[in-house]
């Protein structure tokens, strides 16, 4: 089971919170203020923070920026500021991402979910999306169970879209990932090998998964609400 | 005195009572300088010789004089006054929503310092006072977000038509903050007297669109973009964000499903949105647009503030927004770098 530290002074959104993962299978414990947050860190490991920013003992953005430096588990920050510039701060300082209130709990247990499936960290190995299961160490994927015979860039793509799963995918972003620097992309080269993986994954029965944003990039979801 | 009391007009009285008074001390000193009596006057010849030594002595220096000092007057003062007319036309020019508006007392006359100052004071009253409902309307707002997630988290618990109800006047409320801390921030930018950065027009519709696809492709919409290289203008990135992701917003509500929405940033300075609705007629934006000036904050529609908010926006630009009826757009035009 995932394990949360929720990090929340309002005891009744804290409980909301750590009640609605609850539901989707988190389990959370939760700190009240910055300093049982620290204690809570020592004793045990979490998977992943939510964060709230205005706390009683402190500003959370400087107690994420103090303790990003180790191995700490990716942190997702909640906050009143609309503002992107609040934004940006947070990411700055080490969040890994924001949300901003008011949030419905599909909302929160979404990005956790993107969260845990970034890269580094404490990722889990298996990408799951939909019927769509990849396993990062063996570089191998299936649909509804299904093995899918993928080439190199067309596995490199899957897994790309797997872990920002919900999330548009820039053009830019995936060729950077897919080629080295000094490779000259030919403007079609990444329809082609998108057209080969939608096609593989139609064929293995996960169809309309994989989305086309015309003009900006790629986004892979699964056919509910993620 | 009711008139209003005109510098030129002084200027011409005061001359003309200059040039009476000495043309009639002159006359009385050229009297007693040659003894002229006015016995003499009745002689023709001797009367034609005080006419002329009159003319020579008096007429034509007094002409000589005032005229050039009546011309050189009124240049002056028209002058001297040009910088307080051009001070006006620009409090005018800013409108009603302008901040940080002051006149530059250095250019104007001496004399007018003192009233320009006052002036200049007023104005930083009048936007400290506006500055000040607008901080409190974002703080407001702020506030509103942690018991609004309260509300939204508690209506997750519950199941049903009238729960899903609820959660879209959440959303609609939702919706109303952003838009109120949105306009706090273009006050805030507009205060600061930030300079404005280059901002590349398509990678900002890129980001936008991006944001905005996951939840549209959920609604069974789509978003597409036009647009490939740059397209650079100056501003502020941010707001800019802001007003096309309300323009887009809007676009998604009133296309059905199938339709896709374009985004164009494919002509220079310009960024415009294509949607499936009917059309915005221009005077149907007009009246939109007023919502905010208004105070008019009641929606049916759920634009909520949205094109009111994207025209001041672009007002902060130097920019426009404007309908395109037919191709069923709506356009941000930035002035040309």
């Amino acid at each position: 089971m995932t394990r949360l530290l929720v990090i929340e002074d309002n005891e009744r959104l804290a409980m909301l919170i750590a009640d609605g993962l609850g539901s989707r299978g988190y389990r959370s414990d939760i700190a009240r203020c910055l300093a049982d947050a620290d204690i809570a860190l020592t004793v045990a490991t979490f998977d992943a923070i939510v964060l709230d920013l205005g706390l009683p003992d402190g500003d959370g953005l400087h107690w994420l920026r103090a303790r990003q430096l180790s191995g700490e588990p990716p942190a997702l920050i909640l906050t009143a500021r609309g503002g992107l510039e609040d934004r940006v701060n947070g990411l700055d300082a080490g969040a890994d991402d924001y949300l901003v209130k008011p949030f419905s709990i599909e909302e929160l247990a979404a990005r956790l979910r993107a969260l845990l499936r970034r890269p580094g960290r404490r990722a889990e190995p298996v990408l799951k999306v939909g019927s769509i299961r990849y396993d990062t160490a063996s570089r191998t994927a299936s649909a509804i169970d299904r093995p899918l015979d993928l080439a190199r860039r067309e596995a490199d793509l899957l897994e790309l879209l797997l872990r920002r799963a919900g999330q548009v995918v820039r053009r830019q972003t995936i060729e950077e990932a897919l080629y080295c620097f000094d490779e000259a992309v030919t403007p079609n080269a990444l329809e082609a090998i998108v057209s080969r993986l939608r096609r593989k994954l139609d064929e293995g029965g996960a169809d309309n998964q994989l989305h086309t944003v015309r003009g900006v990039g790629y986004l892979l979801r699964d056919g509910g609400t993620d | 005195m009711t008139q209003p009391n005109s510098i030129l007009g002084r200027l011409t009285r005061s001359l003309t009572i200059v040039a009476v008074v000495g043309a009639l001390l002159l006359l009385l000193f050229i009297g007693i300088e040659y003894r002229i009596s006015f016995a003499e006057l009745s002689d023709e010849a001797a009367l034609r010789i005080v006419i002329h030594e009159l003319t020579e002595h008096v007429i034509i220096p007094m002409l000589l004089l005032a005229i050039p000092m009546a011309v050189v007057g009124r240049w002056a003062i028209r002058r001297a006054v040009e910088p307080l007319g051009r001070a006006a036309q620009k409090i005018d020019a800013a409108g009603g929503e302008a901040r940080g508006v002051r006149i530059e007392s250095e250019s104007l006359p001496l004399e007018t310092q003192p009233f320009a100052r006052a002036v200049n004071a007023l104005l930083t009253r009048v936007d400290d006072a506006a500055a000040l409902h607008e901080a409190f309307a974002a703080d407001i707002a702020h506030e509103l977000r942690t018991p609004l997630t309260l509300l939204s988290l508690e209506l997750d618990r519950l199941e049903g038509a009238q729960a899903a109800q609820l959660r879209l006047d959440v959303a609609a409320m939702r919706r109303l903050i952003d838009q109120l801390m949105l306009l706090a921030q273009i006050d805030a930018e507009q205060a600061a007297h930030l300079p404005p950065a280059p901002v590349d027009l398509i990678e900002v519709a890129g980001d936008v669109v991006a944001q905005l696809a996951p939840a549209a492709l959920a609604n069974g919409q789509t978003i597409e973009l036009c647009g490939e290289g740059q397209n650079v203008i100056l501003g502020r990135r941010e707001t800019v964000a802001a007003a096309l992701r309300n323009l887009i917003e809007n676009a998604l509500r009133v296309t059905q499903q199938g339709v896709p929405v374009v985004v164009r940033a494919d002509e220079p300075g310009e960024l415009a949105v294509r949607d499936g609705g009917d059309g915005l007629s221009p005077e149907r934006l007009d009246v939109l647009v007023q919502r905010l000036r208004r105070a008019d904050h009641a929606s049916t529609s759920g634009a909520g503030l949205g094109l009111a908010i994207v025209a001041r926006i672009m007002a902060a630009h130097g920019g426009r927004l404007i309908t395109d009826p037919d191709q069923r757009e709506l356009r941000l035009i930035f002035p040309s770098t």
